[in-house]
């Protein structure tokens, strides 16, 4: 289902998300103090089941832990960090150090991921937002637990076309893996295709 | 001679825990205050006038930039940064024309320091 978007327009978008999840991705880095390292983004029009096999086969069909937050500019959308449940608390393990007990670091689990998916994906959201010369609104984030289904919470799943755009990126040292996804209906697709092709233009004629 | 105060306004507890961290390490001995919102920011300089602010932009009730502002009318004294996830250049704009610093999360040593030592940094 790649005919919704030209070739051309997909390549952009990638390369436009390459450079704001690096921006993510060297956030993430500076936080747990770790090599982070990504995959190419890839990006594929799937419908909502499909896009939900994506993240359960990416995290080993168990239950995952993602922050989302909503963001609202010409465009919307949902943006995703997810990790494999199991390793939710490595990570967080890795932000907070040696300064918090144990048993104080599982109560603080969920805020813990939610500022770590602030701090993510904000980042990825404010450097699209910066490249593109855009504004992008984006909400409080919120946290989910559950399978993919749940996860990317699709209001009509058997309708629907989402653009998803998945990163895969790894913490070496620490063994956790993690995913970004964005998740757009069709129209806000096209929309951001429009978005990104004016940037080239612009960024083409030396403006 | 009265201790240097900071106010933490974060509606993470995670993030003030991890600010309050950085800032005992570096500035042992300030008194530290936090917040979890621009109203209960807003209500607390009632009783403790900050030296310093940090402030978080995407909170719920009032968002930073209005908190910084109200809070810069009340307390034209105090020295207040931005510190923030949100780095889209309109919000590093707004804060330079509000005359506050601005930070991005995570938080840097470096910048927290030219902040404590009474700069505006900008990370």
């Amino acid at each position: 289902m790649t005919e919704a978007i030209g070739d051309i327009e997909r390549d952009a978008i990638t390369e436009i998300l390459n450079v704001a999840i690096g921006q993510a991705a060297a956030s993430l880095s500076q936080l747990i103090e770790d090599e982070v390292t990504l995959s190419v983004p890839f990006v594929e029009f799937l419908n909502p089941a499909l896009a939900a096999l994506r993240i359960d086969q990416a995290t080993g069909r168990t239950d995952s832990v993602a922050v989302r937050q909503r963001f609202t500019s010409a465009f919307s959308g949902d943006i995703l960090l997810i990790f494999p449940e199991s390793k939710s608390l490595d990570l967080v393990r890795s932000m907070m150090g040696d300064s918090v007990p144990l048993d104080s670091l599982t109560e603080l689990e969920q805020e813990a991921l939610l500022e770590v998916g602030n701090i993510i994906l904000n980042a990825c959201l404010g450097s699209l937002a910066n490249q593109l010369g855009i504004s992008i609104e984006s909400s409080l984030p919120s946290y989910v637990r559950g399978r993919g289904t749940r996860i990317l919470d699709a209001k009509h799943p058997d309708t629907e076309l989402v653009m998803f755009l998945q990163v895969d990126f790894s913490l070496a040292a620490k063994g956790v893996q993690g995913y970004l996804a964005f998740v757009m209906d069709i129209d806000s697709a096209r929309g951001f295709s429009g978005a990104v092709a004016a940037y080239v233009a612009r960024s083409m004629a030396g403006e | 001679m009265t201790n240097t105060i900071i106010m933490l306004v974060d509606d993470s507890r995670v993030a003030r825990m991890m600010t309050r961290a950085a800032i005992e390490r570096l500035r042992p001995g300030w008194d530290i205050i936090e917040a979890a919102s621009g109203e209960e920011a807003l209500t607390a300089i009632a009783l403790d006038r900050p030296d310093f602010v940090l402030m978080d932009v995407n909170m719920p009730g009032i968002d930073g930039l209005e908190a910084a502002r109200r809070l810069r009318e009340r307390c034209p004294r105090a020295i207040v940064s931005l510190l923030t996830a949100n780095i889209q250049d309109p919000i590093r704009h707004k804060a330079a024309e509000l005359g506050i610093g601005f930070m991005s999360k995570p938080l840097k040593d470096e910048a927290l320091l030219d902040f404590l030592d009474g700069g505006h940094a900008t990370s």
